[in-house]
């Protein structure tokens, strides 16, 4: 470990935005991933100039330095794994301007989601690529890992919303990205590019994004499916059928179970159920694409199938996918839900194998697995439950994790739809992207020569994720 | 390492429960402790990963680790909004529990004695978690029961029980905050005090333009329990030309402190004292919330608000 001149950081910040003290430090050690690691010092700038006087006292000093967000990073993006400054961006969250006119927003990058949206609900319009961690991930960490969520079939992800940008570069100049306008072709829109970084190119200070107007009209339904090759095949064809869903969701059995066990919503015990939803200004069209993906569905074996303009009746709907964290973590005292191998993207056509293949590979290393997650884009969600404390279970994790990769990759899928890679998924993200690992590395090295903007992550993680950190949980030798 | 696992005793049978949050961050937005600080740290996650890290031997039982530990209001918003169930508030009092067998107290948010304490034991008598007691010398407060609800420092007439790490909740922060709205704000008419269960999120931790915010009526502050309103606070405001003040508290058997039923009882008074001096009572109210009725607390603050328009300024 380096020292750090706490003195200078002091100086840069003011003593109440720093934080030295190793219990401080250990808590800023964990996202919501596996992993963990001691950082050397937090501090939380408020304003751009500080953040470039940080960056220089880093590069001159060669300290690494981990932008922090909400840390709702399920890849251990955000931990220090090899030491450094975490400049926790919280401090910068302001939104600086809703522009109507212009249909465009400009925010720090500390600005939470739905605070944004809460802005934003009052003129009636939104910010459509949030994820589901909206209470809590910042603009930042969003733009920094491409998030996206539940309406991304329709609005797109982070990156199609993101206009320009500010970054600090790890010399510490400023530099503008992008333009307030929604075309750019000037060039080789660097803006784009640090959507999805993941810190490791600069440090973003100021976002400014597009909104969409709220529709007038949501209508939402769902569709049980007593094989999950027919829900699977009924998403793939829905995609393909030209339907616009604003909303398409796929939960396994073991996520029904898992709600039906913990939270007593009676939901049916079928194989796999299909959340939909289309929304609009005008009902007629609304009502056109419902109508169209539920015959989608009857034609793929789909039963019990319903659809609610109510919000009422949509909140229930959506109670079982709503209420799936918390039962997957109250599935079984023994077992913990682990976020591994926790997103993936497969062709459309590839869905339903996908989740077959989960689950059989599952059952093959004596793991549970769960698949499920917005669909209608192509984005896969699994989460392993495991006990923590068994060193075996650790390793047929990771067993399970490379089968499932090496399938994605297979069909030509891609390791991560949205969550990103960080650690834990760099072992396939290596070799879906191994022609393009010295391109990757030429970009790392023209934006930060040093390598102390988020080392050890992406392509420069370790090869085996069990022990590139230690684990958040007590493992038993 | 094994030796300070051991010692742990209270804390340990958690060990499963722990590893069982998902580290989602969900409880953050719900605690009052972390939009005041802003440290993650400070908030619930941040306390289970502090409590994991203690059991571990990953995180020495430090000062500042216990003070940690020991900075908890008890509303328990954070463990009705937890992913995983975590009970997390049983969580930490075990830990107080140990640390307290460590010769490690906090303070955190327990609540201490000053020296020119009365010994009148009023405290000891309003306590509703039997923290307080007179150990033969003077008041002491059991730090692994207090729930930091601040009724003793109200009901102290020596004004000597204190709750240092106040966390922007102290009578004195909630003035100065009330006074710097009202004076930096023309179209200020309402300071609403919320207890942080009828306090509805509003923007969690981010901050709008002032082009949005300059037109604002009122201001919601939350002081934690409605057992910690009293008349002082309650009349500040109008010194700095309020219209009017409200009082969110929750509904009659839902405060774990009985701080509802305190509240009610100073407000009427206040109402009493207003008409002696020919006041409108009406611009002092109380309304009850259930915990997280956002709609009924907007609709309560719009109308009380229309009232107040009505009223006009106090002359
Ligand atoms: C329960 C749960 C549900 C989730 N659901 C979704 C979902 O539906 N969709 C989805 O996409 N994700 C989801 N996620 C993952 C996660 O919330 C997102 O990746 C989110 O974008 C992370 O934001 P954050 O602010 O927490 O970033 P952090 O975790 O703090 O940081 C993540 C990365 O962003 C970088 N970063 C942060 N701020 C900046 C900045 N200002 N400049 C440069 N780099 C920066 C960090 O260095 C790090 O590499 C979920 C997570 C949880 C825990
Ligand atoms: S809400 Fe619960 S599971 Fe999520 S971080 Fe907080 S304590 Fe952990
Ligand atoms: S009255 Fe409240 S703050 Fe005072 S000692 Fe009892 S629990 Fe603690």
């Amino acid at each position: 470990m380096k020292t750090i001149d706490e003195t200078r950081l002091r100086d840069i910040v003011g003593e109440r935005n720093i934080k030295t003290d190793p219990s401080d430090l250990y808590v800023y050690g964990s996202d919501s991933s596996v992993h963990h690691a001691m950082p050397w010092a937090i501090v939380k700038p408020e304003t751009t100039s500080q953040v470039q006087e940080i960056m220089r006292y880093a590069n001159e000093e060669i300290i690494p330095v981990i932008a922090r967000g909400g840390g709702s990073g399920m890849c251990g993006q955000a931990v220090p794994i090899q030491g450094g400054i975490i400049l926790d961006m919280k401090g910068m969250n302001k939104i600086l301007e809703i522009n109507l006119e212009d249909v465009y927003c400009r925010v720090e990058p500390g600005v939470v989601d739905d605070d944004l949206n809460l802005a934003l609900k009052q003129y009636g319009v939104f910010y459509p690529a949030t994820p589901a961690s909206s209470r809590i991930a910042t603009i930042g960490g969003e733009i920094a890992n491409n998030a996206s969520g539940v309406r991304s079939v329709k609005y797109g992800a982070t990156r199609d919303a993101v206009l320009g940008m500010k970054l600090v570069l790890p010399n510490g100049d400023l530099v503008t990205l992008g333009s307030h306008t929604r075309v750019e072709a000037s060039g080789y829109q660097l803006h784009k590019l640090i959507v999805g970084s993941e810190g490791t190119l600069g440090i973003v200070v100021e976002a400014t994004l597009s909104f969409v107007p709220i529709p007038e009209f949501r209508c939402m339904g769902v569709a049980n499916f007593d094989a999950l090759k027919d829900a699977g095949e009924a998403i793939g064809s829905i995609m393909a059928s030209g339907a616009i869903p604003s909303m398409l969701e796929l939960v396994d059995d073991v996520a029904i179970k898992a709600v039906n066990k913990t939270m007593d919503l009676g939901l049916k015990e079928v194989a796999a159920a299909l959340i939909f939803e289309a929304d609009g200004m005008v009902k007629e069209a609304v009502d056109y694409e419902i109508d169209k993906i539920k015959k989608i569905c009857e034609k793929h074996n789909g039963t019990d199938i319903h659809a609610s303009y109510d919000p009422k009746e949509r909140a229930k709907i959506f109670m079982g996918r709503k209420k799936l964290f918390p039962a997957l973590s109250k599935y079984d005292d023994n077992l913990a839900s682990t976020s591994l191998a926790d997103d993936m993207a497969v062709p459309y056509s590839k869905m339903a194998e996908l989740a077959g293949k989960v689950h059989e590979i599952a059952d093959e290393n004596n793991i549970v697995m769960t698949a499920y997650g917005h669909c209608g884009s192509g984005c896969m969600h699994t989460k392993i439950l495991m006990d923590t404390k068994r060193k075996d279970q650790w390793d047929s994790a990771k067993k399970a994790i490379t089968q499932v990769y090496d399938y994605v990759r297979s069909v030509n899928g891609t390791t991560s739809a949205e969550h990103g890679i960080g650690i834990s998924k760099a072992e396939s993200f290596k070799i879906e992207k191994s022609d393009s690992l010295s391109l990757l590395a030429g970009i790392k090295k023209a934006f930060d020569p040093n390598n102390i903007l988020n080392p050890g992550k992406l392509a420069q993680a370790p090869e085996n994720w069990v022990t590139a950190t230690n684990l958040r949980y007590s493992v038993n030798s | 390492m094994e030796n300070k696992r051991k010692e742990f005793k209270n804390l340990e049978k958690w060990q499963d429960t722990l590893a069982n949050c998902i580290r989602c961050g969900y409880c953050f937005e719900h605690c009052p402790m972390f939009k005041h600080t802003g440290w993650e740290s400070d908030a619930p996650r941040g306390k289970i990963i502090t409590a994991f890290g203690l059991l571990t031997g990953e995180v020495e039982p430090s000062e500042s680790a216990a003070d940690k530990m020991f900075s908890c209001f008890y509303c328990k918003r954070c463990e009705a909004a937890c992913s995983s169930g975590v009970p997390l508030t049983e969580i930490f009092t075990d830990a107080r529990k140990d640390l307290v067998e460590m010769g490690l107290k906090g303070p955190g948010t327990t609540s201490i004695t000053e020296l020119y304490c009365a010994r009148c034991l009023l405290c000891v008598g309003a306590c509703p978690h039997e923290a307080r007691f007179y150990d033969g010398k003077g008041i002491a407060t059991d730090p692994a029961k207090c729930q930091a609800c601040g009724i003793c420092l109200e009901v102290c007439p020596a004004g000597a029980a204190k709750i240092e790490n106040d966390f922007g909740t102290g009578r004195d922060d909630l003035i100065e905050r009330a006074s710097i709205f009202l004076e930096t704000h023309e179209s200020a008419k309402a300071i609403i005090f919320a207890c942080n269960w009828s306090y509805y999120p509003g923007l969690q931790a981010s901050v709008l333009p002032e082009s949005e915010t300059k037109e604002k009526a009122y201001e919601i502050l939350v002081n934690m329990c409605g057992g910690r309103l009293e008349a002082h606070l309650l009349m500040a405001p109008f010194l700095h030309n309020a219209w009017g003040v409200m009082a969110a508290v929750c509904p009659d058997d839902e405060c774990e402190h009985n701080g509802n039923l305190r509240a009610k009882k100073i407000v009427e008074n206040l109402h009493n004292t207003f008409k002696s001096i020919d006041i409108d009572p009406e611009r002092i109210q109380l309304v009850q919330i259930p915990a997280g009725d956002k709609t009924l607390f907007q609709a309560e603050i719009d109308t009380f608000v229309d009232k107040l328009n009505k009223l006009g300024p106090i002359r």
